[in-house]
């Protein structure tokens, strides 16, 4: 059975290479950065040695690099066919064989000898003799088991619930917490250590509480076969064995369970209430903001898309929390909250997708798509201004300058609105059909249709800037009248000109859209989402 | 993008003359559609009466659903006229929409509104006012047997209860004409008969029907109207009678269509008869 898994998984790696050219670049892209993975954890063990906190920052690594082994098949569902119980349930197979087979198969690929690679580097960062060296092979070996176990549990564990939509919606959202970890690791900490905030010693008696998780007690037991400690080392390894071993048997069990119960995606959940809102006055514009509102609070997508933003505003407002340079950063924020709003947006018809039919056999004529437009961008500002316009004002008054906070909604409004008109044109002019991937829980554009989407993303960007370019002026230039005066009158003109800009973009994209209607239903339908 | 010139002076042109309430309620006149160099649709001319509940049938890829994608404006023809009661759906697709009704093939609908929610927004959005949408949504959700999962996101619901959500969806204004994609495939016999009872009840109304089908007893036993297509080119048109020439429908269909394959003669180690 071990010999079948692992020759399927070894096929399926194979497969990839000589499938489609993207999944030939995808393989290849992910093995290098596995290769990348591996090299760079292992100089980054290897050079703890002679650290006064090499076994806190070891412990500290082998604990995400266990928590990104949870994590990222929960997201990657889809991705290994193999780790789905689902792809096995027919086949007559017992549970014993069945989970030594796929723990094979786990430790078949690139990113478990990067682990295993990586891992190895407390051989040299943190073992000092023979016998310790002895022992952190054996820790590297065991936090890999731990990893894979651990992984393997939890997907299985979660399997049912991750065939169904609402495993699925969790999933997607997952992405928000990750992308900000992943903003912090290449934006915020590497200031932070070139300022010299951050050192090796911030770290000291970070594991007080990590020592007693399976990989700091990894960690821990090369520490104490390197101080001659060789019983407690010895317990610890046993210890953290005995963890897998239990792990194991949860896996099994878990196993067994998956494979003979039912897919949990039937059982739906309800929506309270019964009504679509603006019924009573809201026209066609309110059918469609309704439509569209209930949309941004139910589709997992809306909401990573507002996370994603929120993450990127906090990020970029960075200088000011630091009190480098208050002002530009909460202004950098809104620019960017408004811009991102409007170009992860920027294909209406695709992200609308096969379902438009109903959308296209209603709608007839310019009026009509402008009240489409409308309501679509409705519900979009109805989400995300508080949003653009409360992120700078937090960041703000935590930097102790509350009036830039409101000088930022000044610039929030105009690029939200210059973000949705340009989002309105780009539908209409470079409309592409998106499609969801094993493995990405967003919609991405298909096959083909990269460059409509780098242009409309990257000309919303651009275009976005440049038309609130009057407005940064007017900020500049009204530096020397009273705030009383230049705050009022500095929100309620970007106000007026947002709403300027998105009017336009609704017009412009009407008028597109009215002469070419069933090709943009043609292409919305090729839309996989 | 306007419609192609030779389209556009084919509807002026009205090859079926003006309408009158005795004319065809679809009138259909040299549509022709390629994709490259295949050509889906080579020039279909078809009359389906007012009333009529008319099947459309043919084989994997005749042009099926290219065809009723042309009828109903969602696909631009190369070449043709398409007259729904008198109204030219590529001249007037304002007029046109405002009378039919669609349920596609591959039912995609807004999958994160319930069904009830779906209705409602299907029926504001062909112009009812929200409390008219509402009641009719009701009373379609009880007559398709979705009431008790109205509250329900769209998205948990199964093949059969996605087609009667679109089915629903395309009646709630009342259309004069409704075209259906395959609207018995992949359904339950429970909904299929549910679909077929209000389709039924629908033509006798005096609205029209035109749905494809594989199914061949299905639209024998409920259409008045038959029409095959092969190749792109209708091969039979005409009341049930006049097709079946005295046979069944499905032998009909295959002398005017022919088989393909050999029935399997070439596999000797099928069957139970076989180690």
């Amino acid at each position: 059975m071990a010999r079948i898994l692992v020759q399927l998984k070894l096929r399926l790696l194979l497969g990839a290479l000589r499938a489609t050219n993207a999944s030939r670049v995808s393989f290849i892209l992910s093995s290098t950065v596995a290769l990348i993975a591996a090299v760079g954890t292992f100089a980054g063990l290897a050079a703890l040695r002679h650290n006064g906190a090499a076994v806190d920052l070891t412990a500290v690594t082998y604990t995400l690099v266990a928590f990104g082994w949870v994590i990222l098949p929960l997201i990657a569902f889809g991705i290994d066919s193999t780790l789905d119980p689902a792809t096995l349930a027919l086949y007559p197979l017992r549970t014993g064989p069945l989970v030594i087979g796929l723990l094979a198969a786990s430790a078949t690929g690139a990113w478990p000898l990067a682990n295993l690679i990586g891992d190895l580097g407390i051989t040299v960062g943190l073992a000092h003799g023979a016998l310790a060296v002895l022992i952190a092979v054996i820790a590297a070996l065991l936090q890999v088991l731990f990893c894979i176990t651990l992984a393997r549990l939890v997907t299985t564990a979660l399997a049912g619930l991750m065939r169904s939509r609402r495993g699925r919606d969790l999933a997607a959202l997952a992405i928000i917490p990750l992308f900000a970890l992943y903003e912090v690791f290449t934006q915020v900490l590497p200031r932070a250590v070139g300022n010299h905030e951050l050192t090796a010693a911030s770290f000291a008696g970070v594991d007080s509480w990590l020592r007693w998780l399976p990989p700091g007690l990894a960690a821990h037991a090369v520490q104490d076969a390197s101080t001659g400690h060789t019983g407690a080392a010895a317990l610890r390894l046993l210890l953290v064995a005995a963890i897998i071993v239990v792990l194991g048997w949860l896996w099994a069990r878990a196993l067994s369970h998956a494979l003979v119960t039912a897919d949990t995606s039937t059982q739906a959940a309800t929506i309270k209430g019964g009504a679509l809102p603006f019924g009573r006055r809201g026209g066609l514009t309110g059918t469609v903001a309704a439509r569209s509102l209930a949309y941004q609070r139910r589709d997992p997508t809306s909401m990573v898309y507002l996370g994603l933003t929120a993450v990127i505003m906090v990020v970029v407002s960075i200088s000011s929390l630091r009190g480098t340079q208050p002002e530009i950063g909460v202004l950098l924020s809104a620019g960017f909250g408004g811009a991102f709003t409007g170009l992860l947006r920027g294909d209406l018809f695709g992200m609308t997708g096969p379902a438009f039919y109903l959308d296209a056999l209603g709608l007839s004529g310019r009026r009509a798509l402008r009240c489409w437009f409308a309501g679509q961008n409705a519900a979009v500002a109805a989400i995300s201004v508080p949003v653009i316009l409360v992120v700078p004002l937090v960041v703000a008054i935590i930097s102790g300058h509350p009036v830039n906070g409101l000088l930022a909604m000044a610039l929030g409004l105009p690029a939200t609105g210059a973000g949705l008109g340009i989002g309105d044109l780009f539908s209409s002019t470079l409309p592409y059909p998106m499609e969801r991937r094993a493995g990405n829980p967003l919609p991405r554009q298909a096959d083909g249709f990269i460059m409509q989407a780098v242009v409309a993303r990257l000309g919303g960007l651009i275009a976005t800037a440049i038309l609130v370019i009057p407005v940064i002026i007017a900020i500049g230039a009204t530096g020397s009248v009273a705030e009383a005066v230049r705050v009022p009158a500095l929100i309620a003109g970007g106000a007026v000109y947002g709403a300027l800009l998105a009017w336009a973009g609704i017009a412009l994209g009407a008028g597109l859209a009215d002469s070419k209607l069933p090709e943009l239903f043609q292409l919305a339908a090729r839309s996989k989402l | 993008m306007g419609i192609p010139a030779s389209a556009a002076i084919s509807a002026r042109g009205g090859a079926a003359g003006p309408w009158r309430p005795d004319s065809p309620a679809i009138t259909v006149r040299g549509l022709r559609k390629s994709f490259g160099s295949k050509e889906a649709v080579a020039g279909i001319d078809l009359d389906i009466a007012k009333g009529s509940l008319a099947g459309l049938v043919g084989p994997n890829g005749a042009g099926k659903t290219t065809s009723l994608s042309m009828m109903t404006g969602l696909l631009r023809p190369d070449m043709g006229t398409v007259l729904i009661n008198g109204v030219s759906v590529w001249t007037d697709p304002v007029a046109a929409k405002a009378i039919i009704g669609v349920v596609p093939a591959e039912v995609r609908l807004f999958d994160r509104l319930s069904g009830e929610e779906l209705f409602e927004y299907a029926g504001r959005l062909r112009g009812l006012p929200a409390g008219e949408a509402r009641q009719r949504a009701a009373q379609l959700l009880d007559v398709l047997d979705l009431k008790d999962d109205a509250k329900r996101l769209v998205a948990d619901y199964s093949t059969g209860m996605r087609k009667k959500a679109a089915l629903g969806c395309a009646l709630i204004d009342n259309p004069r004409v409704l075209f259906l994609d395959e609207p018995l495939e992949g359904v339950d016999p429970v909904s299929a008969d549910v679909i077929r009872r209000l389709l039924k009840r629908f033509a006798d109304s005096g609205s029209t029907v035109l749905f494809s089908s594989h199914v061949m007893e299905l639209v024998e036993q409920v259409c008045d109207h038959v029409s095959i297509i092969a190749a792109g080119r209708i091969v039979a048109t005409g009341t049930m009678d006049e097709v079946r020439a005295g046979k069944t429908l499905q032998q009909a269909f295959i002398d005017l269509v022919g088989t393909r394959g050999t029935g399997g003669e070439g596999l000797s180690w099928l069957g139970s008869s076989s180690s």
